[in-house]
């Protein structure tokens, strides 16, 4: 076409229209840029006036909790958000300090024989309405544990008690549990078989004291809020919004002056959003952050003091070794451990730089008789063999009898990492060894529901530590550990993990321990993937933050504010 | 002019008929509602330029793969993250072997060998007082505020003296650095610190593998290798991004396409009849059309993925597709169904009954291809938006399953490493904008061509 023919107000008619919408972007983005600096101002202006992370003058810190707890009665807790609030509000028999050892709670002394325990409490520790915290808080509590009513999902932690599990079994009933108090100060256990870890168990969560007469004067609705609770901790829980805040105050009746130094912490946020909880830190809103690896260059810019630790959790590709999957067969699990290298997963896809490459069922951190387990029975070493491991998968082939093998279905959650590691265990599978795997990404019960059920092949899994002993790990795949999703069941691995319950020579028991780590390799029940790990960073005037493996991963009872002539050293 | 006169003479005639070819050459060609819709597009330059978006996007997604043909599934861990057009040279080394650590000569924090991207190791001696050391990698050097950096690893005693970093190194520069521990595990003031330059480095062995090199190729340590060559880059498994953006491609087009056609095909015939049969029948039609709309369609997807046994793992494309097709249409079937009952009342219909035109001459002659033009239009703006479905749904996991690739799930990964690479989120972000606007674009130019009441109005 010609230019005479062209329409010519067609032409013109766009160069108006593109003008007036130029306009319009123009007026709008000026009218955000104001809104935003208007909005910036107000906040700027907010946290100024509000608490922010560090208030020294009402020796108060904010923090935040990754999320808010179902309830907080001890006897049926299960989740790490109320392990931490508990962790401060109550106290048990035995505590830990700064380093992580025992050191005595409500007992003043204790001690642990071959068929029982004996507690002396002492005299100051006090419930917050003033009276003292008595044996029969104790006795009280723990049959409550155990009652089939109850139905805690904990039970399983007080079976060495005696008779602990055939009350919760329903074949006794709960007062026949093999715990009195001898008189008010003096707390009797019975065992059901010898536990030489006994003191190390009574420090966790489930163990903690409850009073009978405040419990039914509560009508059920014990420890659903705040004034529904008794407390004996270094603080109290002083106010809870449901699925918004929190704030612990300093508890006057606590008898131990060396914890417990801040007047009150505050807990404004209830998120899991970590670029949330950064951009809270950025603005001083909050004490301290934990920082994934993406953050990490620009912590490292801003000059962040950037700290780590390890929060015990060992995480595994764990086997369905029901009858019906592929993975019963030993030499297809071989194969795919031959095929793999937990260290790639690590450093070159994970990245996380307070992971460390998993060698075995029991971390690096687990100690044996004398020192590190590790030290005293070191795992196998670890090396990839892709010819073997063809090897093994052509011998699966013919013992199983399959010209193909089905795909694999991999169970994994669906948090950022998992799903990392599932889509490269998938891709490494498929080019080593030619194994279609299908991944099915489910949220953390939906998971925890389908490995019950046992619908899947391999799953992505965990176990952090519930008490300091390496038993907490080393009876997780005997045959009757309802944790043991995968079903494993081995006469050998059964006969190891008695021995490590009941013996009482501690190198006879590490030796155990050698041997269950040994067969979990050899056998191939598990394949090890990751320790896993936090980089955190703290607000340079808070002092004595503590996170840890065993008990409450985050501990805030030793947390003072550092001194301003402190605070000029750094 | 006789019979006579025109057999002998004509040159004549001829001249006469050339005056009557200079009045029509006056008056525009006869032109078709096709070649008149094509004209008016083509005046209209974003329209012609999204058209050619639109085709360009197809090459890309259906000649692409043939061209670029590399697996969007081979994860290359020696490029992870890697932005576009970054230098891809590497040194072949030995096979990796593990450390035991060991002396090695020299004061200090130092080497133990040369720093590759494989591992840095370092060896050092004990620190003045120290109980133990503490390693720290930085990015920046440490300055006076004694921000050390990323802790590494941490020795409670004596006995180490070395470490082996394999943490994700780059080629490019680190500022490591020992601090003592005091007995009590507290950071002493004793430093040593230590800059190191990482080189790029593959095995010889991995070279082969992926093909970088003959398999027969004899190199000796010390050469170097180009490694395989990512024009956009790789993702955070080190798979190439425009390989995974061509398979993307694929899914997003195969939805955008796809599921359009067949709920604007549907609604075209559901409408058609509602409104040329007219009455009850029409009532009843549209009502159902109504009840359709109010359904929910994330909960109907959720529905057929589950009603289609869409095990785990496997991709939910096609519950996606019918979800689409079964509940998108009522939109198409109402805008038809206004067409066909104002043309139904035009003029030259009735004029063509009176001439005896039967029902399905009418139907294809007058009622169809004067709703085409809405039609199309319609379909332009829903490919738009079945995309956008589609993106969304596998940005919130509904949609593919890994390791298939789609804008939308590339996107949702990609967010997750915004700040540091940003390349990740902004490639597939970008290629679901451009095609959304290209559709947009072009739907609006073809409502202006395609309008018959524009028709001939220049």
């Amino acid at each position: 076409m010609s230019e005479t023919q062209r329409p010519a107000s067609g032409d013109g008619f766009t160069q108006a229209a593109g003008t007036q919408l130029a306009l319009y972007a123009l007026v709008a983005m000026v009218v955000l840029a104001a809104i935003m600096a208007l909005l910036s101002f107000a906040i700027g202006d907010s946290s100024a006036s509000g608490g922010g992370a560090i208030d020294a003058e009402r020796n108060a810190i904010t923090i935040t909790l990754r999320q808010e707890p179902p309830q907080l009665d001890a006897t049926r807790s299960t989740d790490a958000a109320s392990f931490a609030v508990l962790g401060h509000v109550m106290e048990g028999l035995i505590s830990y300090d700064q380093k992580g050892q025992l050191i005595p709670g409500v007992a003043e002394r204790w001690e642990i024989r071959e068929d029982g325990a004996t507690f002396w409490l002492r005299d100051d520790a006090l419930w917050s309405d003033g009276k003292p915290v008595t044996a029969a808080d104790f006795v009280f509590a723990w049959r409550r544990v155990v009652d089939p009513a109850t139905a805690s999902q904990y039970a399983f932690i007080t079976y060495p008690i005696q008779n602990a599990e055939a009350i919760t079994n329903g074949d006794l009933p709960p007062t026949t549990l093999g715990v009195r108090a001898a008189n008010e100060r003096r707390l009797e256990v019975d065992f059901q078989q010898p536990t030489p870890y006994f003191d190390k168990l009574v420090a966790f969560i489930t163990f903690l004291p409850l009073r009978q007469d405040f419990f039914e004067s509560t009508n059920g609705r014990y420890a659903a809020d705040a004034d529904m609770m008794l407390y004996n901790g270094p603080y109290l829980l002083s106010e809870w919004v449901h699925g918004a805040s929190m704030r612990w105050t300093k508890n006057p009746l606590y008898w131990n002056d060396e914890k417990g130094f801040l007047d009150e912490i505050d807990i404004a946020y209830i998120t899991t959003d970590v670029n949330a909880k950064l951009n809270l830190f950025k603005d001083a809103q909050i004490a301290d952050t934990d920082l994934v690896a993406p953050m990490l260059p620009e912590a490292m810019e801003r000059r962040w003091h950037i700290d780590r630790f390890m929060d015990g959790t060992v995480f595994f590709l764990e086997f369905n070794h029901r009858d019906g999957r592929v993975t019963k067969n030993k030499n297809f699990r071989k194969a795919m451990q031959l095929a793999q290298d937990p260290s790639e997963l690590v450093y070159k896809v994970l990245k996380e730089a307070a992971y460390i490459p998993a060698e075995s069922l029991f971390p690096s951190w687990i100690r044996g008789a004398q020192e590190l387990l590790r030290r005293e029975h070191p795992p196998t070493k670890h090396e990839m063999n892709l010819a073997k491991a063809r090897e093994h998968l052509e011998l699966a082939r013919q013992e199983l009898g399959l010209d193909d093998f089905p795909p694999i279905v991999l169970l994994s959650g669906d948090t950022p990492v998992s799903t990392l590691s599932a889509e490269y265990y998938q891709e490494l599978f498929k080019r080593n060894l030619g194994l279609e795997v299908r991944i099915d990404l489910q949220t953390f019960k939906q998971r925890l529901a389908k490995m019950t059920s046992g619908e899947f092949d391999l799953v992505l899994s965990g176990w952090g530590p519930d008490y300091d002993d390496a038993l907490t790990f080393g009876d997780l795949f005997s045959s009757w550990n309802l944790n043991n999703r995968g079903r494993y069941d081995s006469a050998d691995m059964d006969a190891n993990i008695r021995i490590a319950q009941s013996e009482l020579d501690p190198v006879k028991r590490s030796a155990a321990f050698g041997e269950i780590q040994r067969i979990s390799y050899e056998d191939v029940v598990i394949l090890p993937m990751y320790e896993r790990g936090w980089s955190f960073v703290v607000d340079p005037r808070l002092d004595g933050l503590i996170r840890r493996a065993v008990g409450p991963e985050v501990d805030y009872t030793y947390a003072k504010i550092r001194s301003a002539s402190q605070n000029g050293d750094e | 002019m006789t019979q006579h006169a025109a057999s002998g003479k004509q040159a004549r005639d001829f001249s006469e008929l050339d005056s009557a070819r200079e009045v029509q050459t006056l008056s525009r060609p006869s032109l078709s509602y096709w070649q008149d819709a094509w004209l008016r597009l083509k005046a209209n330059k974003r329209a012609l330029v999204s058209l050619f978006l639109v085709v360009g996007l197809l090459l890309f997604t259906l000649v692409g793969p043939l061209v670029w043909r590399v697996n969007p599934a081979a994860q290359d861990l020696d490029q992870v993250s890697q932005p576009p057009g970054v230098d891809r040279v590497a040194l072949i080394v030995a096979p990796y072997e593990p450390w035991a650590g060991g002396s090695t000569p020299g004061t200090g924090l130092r080497l133990a060998e040369t720093a590759t991207t494989q591992a840095v190791r370092l060896a050092w001696d004990a620190l003045p007082g120290a109980q133990g050391h503490r390693v720290y990698r930085n990015l920046f050097p440490v300055g006076p505020e004694r921000a050390y950096g990323i802790p590494r690893a941490e020795f409670f005693d004596n006995a180490t003296l070395s470490f082996e970093d394999r943490l994700d190194i780059k080629p490019g520069t680190y500022y490591y650095t020992i601090v003592g521990l005091n007995a009590d595990g507290s950071l002493s003031d004793q430093t040593a610190a230590l800059t190191v330059e990482a080189q790029r480095v593959t095995t010889l062995a991995e070279a082969q593998e992926r093909g970088l090199v003959a398999a027969e190729a004899t190199l000796a340590l010390g050469d170097s290798v180009e490694l395989a060559a990512h024009p956009l880059g790789t993702d955070y498994l080190g798979r190439d991004m425009l390989a995974r953006l061509m398979a993307g491609a694929r899914v997003s087009l195969f939805i955008g396409i796809g599921a359009p056609l067949c709920f604007v095909l549907f609604g075209v015939i559901f409408g058609s009849v509602a409104g040329f049969v007219g009455g009850r029948v029409d009532t009843a039609m549209m009502r159902f059309a109504d009840f359709v709309v109010a359904l929910p369609f994330l909960l109907f997807m959720i529905l057929f993925k589950i009603a289609f046994g869409i095990g785990p793992g496997e991709s939910g494309v096609l519950p996606m597709l019918v979800a689409l097709v079964l509940l998108m249409w009522p939109a198409t079937a109402r805008l038809v169904r206004g067409q066909i009952l104002q043309i139904r009342e035009q003029g030259y219909i009735s004029a063509s009954q009176l001439l005896g035109a039967k029902t399905h001459y009418l139907i294809l002659r007058h009622m169809l291809p004067n709703t085409l033009g809405v039609v199309l239009v319609t379909l332009t703006f829903a490919i738009p938006s079945a995309i956008f479905t589609e993106a969304f749904l596998s940005f919130i996991g509904m949609g593919v399953a890994p390791p298939t690739p789609s804008w939308g799930s590339m996107s949702n990964e990609g967010i997750k490493t915004m700040l540091t690479t940003p390349h990740e989120l902004i490639f597939p972000a970008l290629l679901i904008s451009i095609t959304v606007l290209a559709f947009n674009l072009l739907g609006d130019g073809l409502r202006d061509a395609l309008d018959a009441r524009m028709r001939n109005r220049e």
